[in-house]
């Protein structure tokens, strides 16, 4: 902001208020704060604190200030972006072109169609329908089940985005490669196969597996994925680490 | 202030007096005019103020500083997926609105006969000059944008730009990839050909399989319990009315979260 270059004194309260040409009248942030009750004041002492804890950390680091850590959307990213705009646009006029859509019978209620599918990316929704097998059923209701097959599908495909959904709050830390981390690699691994095999189990009448097979490839494919992942990046990690440390610690030695 | 003007203030004298070019007078002419009425000027500096806190106080990234790049850099091209996801929601969106020109959801019934949205369909792929590109156009880039925003959600994943302070981002993904995908699903209904007609079936049935509250479910969502012109009229206002105006504000709010908090480095 304005007419601060000139104070030592870096001032965190806000300044003085961006539009009206502050005059002696003007009220500081902080002259604001003490002439707010309960919640806004409360949310005034927040601001300068955070507008402390900001200053403090950039007077700390001997780098360039800096908010937040991450790369520059513009330009670092948009100029990629943009500059690839037109190959995609391209991609998808072609494919038009080359792969037109054609449209099938007229809806008719009298005739069920030997297929009925989804477009491909409902195939694993789908696939998640057809889990009757796995519903249980318990002994004490006399074998019954204890929910419908299909409302068991349903709710199968709400604890699939449920579990994606929390990810973030299980996983934290600062790690990002799957190396540094091959459990949560494996984990990823794991469902990307699983969605495939789900796709596979609901176009299951149309692969020239037998059917049973099909089901238990879907569960065991995508365990027999994830420990490979896992084993491999485990045995991956050591070297990798010591060369990634080696360099992050000579710019930055721990305190 | 008297009603007269100081000569500080005779802003159109300043203008005359400079001698700008044609293109700066005229600039400046319709910048004085339209900054008397709605005081542009704080505006700007709002704006301006807000540039250079967003852009000129980002640094060099941590990785430049700390010579890491080399480590993934073959993770990068997969970082322009966010933006095809967005890309071909665009291309979908101008193509879909040409669409619905021609296009018309109405249904003769379920009693067999060929309906009026499947002729509308018909007669777009047929009669229509650039119709059928115009369809295969709308429908590839539906397809591409699914691809592109699972693709796009597992680089996120594996280069684990979900974590702090990223989540919230996360959680919005979450509703833009389910809400593309019913996009998706309302728009396949539409043609109203065999397999819509099926697949709007099994949709009947999964929402009737809810507990306790299906039966409403699929009265509000299908206007019945079989797929029938309702049916087909809600799918088309959800697709054409309130999917847009919902994913469009979500990918707004997504995208700018993306510019406030910078892209996530890999450590
Ligand atoms: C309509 C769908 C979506 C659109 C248009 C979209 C768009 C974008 C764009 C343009 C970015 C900038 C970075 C990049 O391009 O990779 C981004 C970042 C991000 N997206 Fe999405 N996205 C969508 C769906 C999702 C989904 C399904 C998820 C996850 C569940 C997700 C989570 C994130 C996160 C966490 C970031 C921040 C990543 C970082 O900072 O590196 N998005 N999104």
């Amino acid at each position: 902001m304005t007419g601060t270059t000139d104070n030592s004194e870096v001032r965190t309260d806000g300044g003085e208020t961006g539009i009206v040409p502050p005059d002696d009248e003007t009220p500081s942030w902080s002259e604001r704060k003490e002439r707010k009750q309960g919640l806004a004041r409360t949310t005034y002492e927040y601001f300068e604190r955070s507008r402390r804890e900001d200053q403090d950390l950039r007077q700390q680091s001997d780098y360039i200030e800096r908010d937040v850590l991450g790369f520059p959307t513009w330009p670092h990213e948009m100029i990629r972006n943009l500059a690839l705009t037109s190959f995609f646009v391209g991609m998808i006029i072609f494919l038009a072109a080359t792969l037109p859509p054609h449209i099938g019978a007229p809806a008719n209620s009298g005739v069920t169609p030997p297929i009925i599918l989804p477009d491909w990316y409902l195939y694993w929704s789908f696939g998640l329908l057809k889990l009757g097998p796995l519903n249980p059923d318990l002994a004490l209701l006399g074998g019954q089940k204890l929910m419908a097959d299909r409302t068991f599908g349903v709710l199968a495909n709400l604890v699939v985005v449920g579990a994606i959904a929390i990810v973030p709050f299980l996983n934290k830390g600062s790690a990002r490669r799957p190396v540094e981390q091959p459990f949560w690699a494996s984990v990823g691994v794991f469902g990307v196969i699983l969605s495939v095999t789900l796709a596979a189990l609901s176009v299951k009448n149309l692969l020239p597996i037998d059917a049973h097979l099909t089901f238990d490839l879907t569960f065991l494919l995508p365990f027999v994925g994830a420990f490979i992942t896992y084993a491999v990046l485990k045995s991956m990690r050591e070297g990798y680490m010591f060369e990634l440390n080696r360099r992050y610690y000579r710019l930055r030695p721990p305190k | 202030m008297g009603l007269e003007r100081k000569d500080d203030h005779d802003h159109e004298a300043w203008i005359e007096e400079r001698e700008f070019t044609r293109l700066e007078t005229v600039y400046l002419t319709v910048l004085v005019w339209l900054d008397k009425r709605l005081r542009i000027v704080d505006y700007l500096e709002i704006l301006e103020n807000l540039y250079y806190k967003v852009n000129m106080q980002m640094p060099k990234s941590h990785t430049e500083q700390y010579g890491l790049d080399n480590k993934f850099w073959y993770w990068y091209p997969l970082y322009a997926l966010g933006s095809f996801s967005t890309i071909a929601y665009i291309v979908a969106a101008i193509s879909g609105a040409l669409l619905g020109f021609y296009y018309a959801p109405a249904a003769t019934g379920a009693s067999g006969d060929p309906s009026i949205a499947y002729e509308s369909i018909t007669m777009i792929m047929t009669d229509l000059n650039f119709g059928f590109m115009l369809r295969s156009i709308h429908r590839w880039s539906a397809q591409v944008m699914v691809a592109a925003v699972f693709l796009h959600m597992l680089r996120v994943y594996f280069t684990g730009a979900y974590k702090e302070p990223r989540e919230l981002n996360w959680l919005i993904g979450i509703v833009l990839i389910s809400l593309t995908l019913l996009f998706g699903y309302t728009g396949y209904l539409l043609p109203w050909d065999q397999l819509a007609f099926w697949a709007g079936q099994i949709g009947v049935e999964m929402s009737l399989s809810i507990p306790l509250i299906g039966e409403w479910v699929a009265q509000l969502i299908f206007g019945g319990f079989t797929p029938n012109p309702a049916t087909l009229q809600r799918m088309y206002i959800l697709h054409v009315f309130f999917l847009p105006f919902v994913v469009t504000a979500l990918i707004a709010i997504h995208i700018a979260i993306v510019w406030m908090q910078g892209i996530a480095e890999p450590h």
